[in-house]
């Protein structure tokens, strides 16, 4: 890699040719405050508060248009440049309303964060601000259909504008007006509708454009802990983090407040979709299982695991025991399985062991895998394609040696199962789903074959009530992907982790762990004891391939961030995972600042000059 | 005053000055290009280069030089865009030009575009002079007809196509970066340089970008010598220059000259003295963006390099003249509402700068300015010059920060009294109709 | 996700008009397929502005509906095009008289008078700048350096100038301008033969 030598400060930093001054001084670790430069999206030089002193340069340049050069000598620290700095941040405030009080962005908000830093000490704007929709709540106004605009708080870095343009390749956001009455809108005020709508928030550097679904619900102290994961909503597996609540009882009993992208250059860049941000409610929504239950009669009640499980062995040693006369139990076995893609690798692999320990090595043959597919109304030229494949882990399945058929890029067939079933082959069906409600799609025609008694006996894993699950005979409250850690192959092949940011509700359990004592109770010899047992065992059979490092992939913990700032700021968390700046910003103060006497208010009179 | 024989607008007050057959028989129409066509196109440019032709828009950079720096090794196309958003308060010299001598600027549009290898030139005019775009547009057509433009051109093998492009009323499209933007249907907003046009301008393509005026003067230069133009006017800054002189003027109106002409000259013998004859009390001598000259400075040379050396700019030569009756502060005013209406929002200290700079001017010239808000006013100024994206702030904040300067009792007054105290109410005054 | 605008807070922006079903004349479909050739095949947009005044041309200013028409012409987003609209001070987006007056106001013209006269328009017309008067006729705009200071006070009607136009003479050019339309201006002084037809 070709390389240049500049000194930022005094210090000697070596960067990739081609970087520019300001994305070299986030890598060495100098703070330069900066607003329209997103390192996803193009560069626009408009904000002009990154602007550094360069030697041999007459005026103060800004560092996100300058490209890094040997020999540069560059000064964030010097009284020209702080006094500029400091002056440009004035006029940021000047028009700002300061509600951080109220404003969602407040606590993780770089104009708060930065001009605390390097602004001036006071404001000598005696103008009333400038308002565009009205004062306080009335400035928060319709976005669309999963966001909220307030312009009296925008800055006008035009961050989004660039990325419904360049990113999502449908220009909705433009600025209408000029100067200062320049203002960000769509269309007619239509909103923004776009299936990436959510890393608007992200991408704006304050509280002007904020989700729907986060907003009024959390201030960012109060969610003290972040858990790095995979977002399971379709194949495309975009790596995410799952931030959690301090006081759950503060929104209505859930813990996982928000979902936001989490940077991975091979995977989903710095964004992702409005499906896996928004759609997380039904982990801890209503219809959440919670304990495992039986049915009786009409009803199902809820049980005990270790009344559950000797109840199910038996009922399922019955149906197994009910053909065996049957000639052929590999073409048309008693017990069949219906497994959502959504499975995990560990859950796919230990099923596997059970159905070849039960049925022998045809045993996979009675397992069917679904998921469900639909296409996303994106741009043609969108830089973020989402998967039409709505399950996180066909792949896994194939690798395994499950039947997937084309996998990601067609569609489940199920036409076998179902005949089986309606010609009361089967005496058995087993679904695992640990998706959310209608990862397996249509399956009216199985609760109808349960019902009209052509299946008797009918078992669901799964981590919500769904319809199937209510029609069948026993119930098993598994978890969903939030709730443990597991393994999951992208739709490029790429097996990631996810991991375990929530503990599954009640006496809900982790789904691996479900098969392993069905196995047990049904006589095989499964003996993992933990999550990361069946993930050794799974790279020890899968040599040469991706899974033979499985049990070295990185599940992470909730972290408890020492600096909240350090794991807020969703916007910028790219820079504190990647670009490992041990730096950060504390309020008030700057360890680049340290002996810098801070800007005076008034800029004495220079007009004796 | 100094004998000077106009060149640029020798023919501008005869009937039928805009047609092309004026302009082939009473000015040598087109035998420029003819000329310039039997050349190498590096030679044009060097003789561009030798004449020290400087750009008439504002900044005066040389013109033969930001021809030199288009990309030469490129596959992509390369543009003349010529600038003709004139905009610029006080200043109204390339209308005459373009409406009065439009073939000059399409010869010159057609041998820049040859010098620098364009095939296209685009002339962006602003959407006010629909009249004058018109002319143009008829005018380009008739020389299409006659073979000066278009495919093969005087049997060279030279193809150039010649556009117009209105504006739709925006100050800050007559910024080159913005223009192109505005060329290319966006809001005329300026970019980041580098890349500079020469490099990366229309469509990304290597593009130059200049004035109506210099590129008028590009087919006498070539037809004429280098040597014929430097030698006119002082050193660096030879050649004719058009002057437009407005404000307390007898003769408001564009007047050619060289730039040894003094603003005494320009304002006393081509423009007839002050208005109603009232005291000269300064000038504001390239567009509202430059810094005032006083009556001490009235015999400057209106040249690039004096009226640098006097401590203002010439800028666009739009000289606009104040009499003793004028309040600065309200001077001031008038031009940040300006400067506040046509602030394109892009970026910072600009955008929110003249906002904050017009309101407090109003409130200081309608008297509820406090002794604070002089230090503010600097403040303020002082913060968006040399912060901005383009030279727009620096203009902006000029205004301000030459009248404070200059006539600061006026603010302290304003501020004490909490009124103007010039008793000399201009307001009422008739505008007098100056006899063309 | 449920979309119920309703519930939220509308914003207060002055929007364009609506407008019915928008399409350009065959006239002006012609027009502007000639002028889009102006540009390379990939720079429609580049047609932008000529699209909006020949839509304005059509209708007198520029509805949603033909923005959304010039969005599909040059193959952009309708935000897009209301960006452009909004930018530039020439493009109405809400009904305009017949005659808009557009007096300049910058250092040259108000050095000779044009406050004054656009207070003499304003209590002529009987409205403030900004406003259309009752009968549609006449709509009052204050503009910033039309490029016309040598002719100071100089005011645009529509795309015509009228230059020198003293506080005085205020009145009779309004009723010159509803009696003999746009022959009551002057025109632009240095387009001599123009003058000279109208007055043969």
């Amino acid at each position: 890699m070709e390389t240049v030598t500049l000194t930022i400060d005094g210090q000697p930093i070596t960067v990739a040719k081609g970087r520019t001054v300001l994305q070299a001084a986030i890598e060495a670790g100098v703070s330069v405050p900066y607003y329209c430069y997103h390192p996803g999206i193009s560069i626009d030089g408009s904000c002009r508060v990154c602007v550094v002193k360069i030697e041999k340069m007459p005026k103060l340049q800004t560092s996100c248009s300058t490209l890094c050069a040997d020999g540069m000598v560059v000064s964030t620290r010097e009284p020209d440049v702080v006094d500029a700095r400091a002056g440009v941040f004035e006029f940021l405030l000047a028009n700002h309303p300061l509600d951080c009080p109220v404003c969602d962005k407040g606590g993780e908000c770089p104009l708060q964060d930065f001009s605390y830093t390097f602004g001036p000490a006071d404001s000598r704007m005696d103008f009333p601000r400038r308002v565009f929709d009205g004062e306080g709540v009335k400035a928060d106004v319709d976005f669309g259909p999963t966001l909220m605009l307030n312009r009296n708080r925008c800055i006008l870095c035009t961050r989004c504008v660039r990325f419904m343009k360049e990113i999502d390749d449908d220009a909705q956001i433009g600025i209408v007006d000029r100067g200062a009455g320049s203002e960000i809108a769509t269309f007619q005020e239509q909103g923004v509708h776009s299936l990436l709508s959510g890393n608007l928030m992200d991408v704006c550097p304050v509280g002007a454009i904020l989700t729907r679904d986060y907003r009024f619900k959390s201030r960012p102290w109060d969610n003290p802990t972040v858990v790095d994961t995979t977002c399971t909503l379709c194949s495309k597996g975009c790596n995410t983090s799952a931030w959690l609540k301090a006081k759950p009882e503060w929104a209505k009993g859930s813990r996982l407040i928000r979902m936001t992208p989490r940077y991975n250059p091979d995977v989903n860049g710095y964004w992702m979709c409005d499906i896996g941000r928004f759609n997380y409610h039904w982990v801890e929504g209503e219809s959440r299982l919670r304990r495992p239950m039986t049915r009786n009669g009409d009803v199902l009640e809820p049980t005990a695991w270790h009344d559950l499980q000797p109840r199910l062995r038996d009922r399922l040693r019955q149906a197994r025991g009910s053909s065996e006369s049957a000639a052929s139990s590999v073409q048309a076995p008693p017990v069949r399985f219906l497994v959502s893609a959504h499975a995990s690798t560990e859950e796919l692999f230990v099923l596997k062991q059970l159905v070849e320990g039960l049925m022998g090595s045809e045993g996979l043959n009675a397992v069917t895998l679904a998921w469900t597919t639909s296409d996303k109304a994106q741009p043609a030229g969108t830089k973020f394609k989402v998967s039409r494949t709505n399950a996180p882990n066909v792949n896994g399945a194939r690798d395994l040696g499950y039947q997937v058929g084309a996998g990601n890029e067609g569609t489940p067939d199920l036409s076998a199962l179902r005949s089986a079933i309606e010609s009361g082959q089967t005496a058995a069906v087993y679904v695992l789903d640990p998706g959310p409600d209608g990862s397996l799609g249509d399956t009216s025609w199985l609760i109808a074959a349960r019902q009209n008694g052509t299946l008797p006996l009918l078992i669901v894993q799964g981590a919500v009530m769904t319809d199937l699950a209510s029609a069948a005979d026993f119930v098993l409250a598994g978890s969903a992907f939030v709730e443990k850690d597991a393994l999951y192959t992208n739709d490029q092949g790429r097996v990631q982790a996810a991991s375990r940011a929530i503990a599954p509700p009640g006496e809900a359990r982790d789904d691996w762990s479900i098969l392993v004592a069905l196995g047990q109770s049904l006589g095989l010899a499964l003996a993992y004891e933990s999550a990361i047992d069946v993930r050794r065992a799974l790279a020890a059979t899968m040599p040469d391939t991706p899974y033979a490092s499985a049990d070295l992939l990185v599940v992470t913990r909730p972290v408890a961030a020492r600096n909240w700032l350090q794991a807020s700021n969703p916007s910028e968390r790219w820079k504190w995972d990647f670009l490992y700046q041990d730096l950060p910003p504390v309020k008030g103060h700057s360890v680049q600042m340290e002996g810098i006497s801070p800007r005076a208010a008034y800029i004495p009179l220079k007009l004796t000059e | 005053m100094t004998p000077y024989a106009p060149i640029l607008t020798s023919h501008v007050g005869e009937p039928n000055s805009y047609s092309l057959d004026f302009y082939v028989t009473h000015q040598q129409g087109y035998e420029g290009l003819r000329k310039a066509l039997t050349q190498e196109p590096g030679d044009i440019i060097d003789q561009v280069k030798t004449s020290g032709l400087r750009g008439r828009g504002g900044a005066g950079f040389p013109t033969g030089l930001k021809w030199q720096f288009v990309l030469k090794d490129t596959p992509n196309p390369k543009y003349i865009c010529c600038n003709a958003d004139e905009s610029e308060p006080g200043t109204f010299k390339d209308h005459v030009l373009m409406e009065r001598n439009p073939h000059l600027l399409i010869e010159g549009c057609a041998i820049a575009a040859f010098a620098i290898g364009a095939r296209v030139a685009y002339i962006y005019i602003r959407g006010e002079f629909y009249h004058v775009q018109q002319i143009l547009e008829a005018e380009i057509e008739k020389a299409y007809a006659a073979g000066f433009l278009g495919k093969n051109i005087l049997g060279s093998g030279f193809d150039c196509d010649v556009y117009v492009h209105r504006g739709a009323g925006a100050y800050e499209a007559g910024e080159e970066t913005a223009l192109i933007e505005s060329l290319e249907g966006k809001r005329a907003q300026p970019r980041i340089k580098p890349p500079f046009p020469a490099v990366a301008g229309l469509y990304q393509c290597p593009t130059a970008v200049n004035n109506v005026e210099t590129l008028c003067n590009v087919p006498l230069i070539v037809l004429n010598g280098p040597e014929w133009f430097s030698g006119m006017g002082p050193e660096k800054n030879g050649g004719p220059k058009l002057y437009c002189v407005s404000g307390h003027v007898k003769k408001p109106g564009v007047y050619e000259a060289s730039m040894h002409t003094t603003l005494r000259e320009l304002i006393y013998d081509h423009a007839g003295g002050m208005l109603d004859d009232r005291p000269f009390k300064a000038i504001i001598p390239g567009g509202s963006s430059v810094p005032l000259l006083l009556p001490e400075h009235l015999d400057t040379p209106a040249s690039f390099d004096d009226i640098q050396k006097a401590g203002s700019m010439l800028g666009s030569a739009g000289l606009i003249v104040l009499n003793d009756s004028v309040c600065m502060v309200w001077l001031a005013m008038n031009l940040l509402h300006f400067y506040r209406h046509e602030s394109c929002g892009k970026c910072t200290p600009c955008r929110e700068g003249c906002d904050w700079l017009y309101k407090l001017l109003a409130r200081i010239e309608g008297g509820e300015g406090q002794p604070k808000d002089l230090d503010l006013l600097f403040g303020v100024s002082s913060n968006i010059v040399g912060k901005t994206l383009c030279a727009f702030g620096d203009a902006a904040a000029t205004p301000v920060l030459s009248t404070m300067t200059l006539f600061r009792a006026e603010y302290e007054a304003h501020v004490r009294e909490g009124r103007c105290t010039l008793t000399a109410d201009w307001r009422a005054a008739h505008p007098v109709m100056a006899a063309h | 996700m449920d979309y119920a605008p309703a519930k939220f807070h509308k914003s207060a922006r002055e929007l364009a008009e609506p407008g019915g079903a928008f399409a350009y004349t065959p006239e002006h479909q012609a027009k502007f397929d000639a002028n889009v050739k102006c540009y390379p095949p990939d720079q429609r947009r580049s047609a932008i502005l000529f699209a909006l005044y020949l839509a304005q041309r059509q209708q007198g200013y520029v509805t949603a509906a033909a923005m959304r028409h010039v969005a599909e012409q040059i193959g952009c987003t309708p935000a897009e095009v209301e960006d452009v609209v909004s930018y530039y001070t020439m493009f109405f987006t809400k009904p305009v008289g017949t005659y808009v007056l557009n007096v300049c106001r910058t250092l040259s013209c108000a050095l000779r008078g044009a406050e004054r006269v656009t207070a003499a328009l304003s209590a002529e017309l009987g409205i403030t700048p900004g406003e259309t008067d009752p009968t549609g006729t006449f709509t009052l705009i204050e503009v910033e350096c039309l490029g016309a200071c040598d002719r100071a006070p100089v005011v645009m009607v529509n795309d015509d100038w009228h230059e020198c136009l003293a506080p005085e003479d205020v009145r009779r050019l309004v009723e010159d301008l509803r009696t003999r339309g746009p022959a009551a201006l002057t025109g632009c002084h240095l387009h001599k033969e123009k003058a000279a037809e109208a007055t043969s």
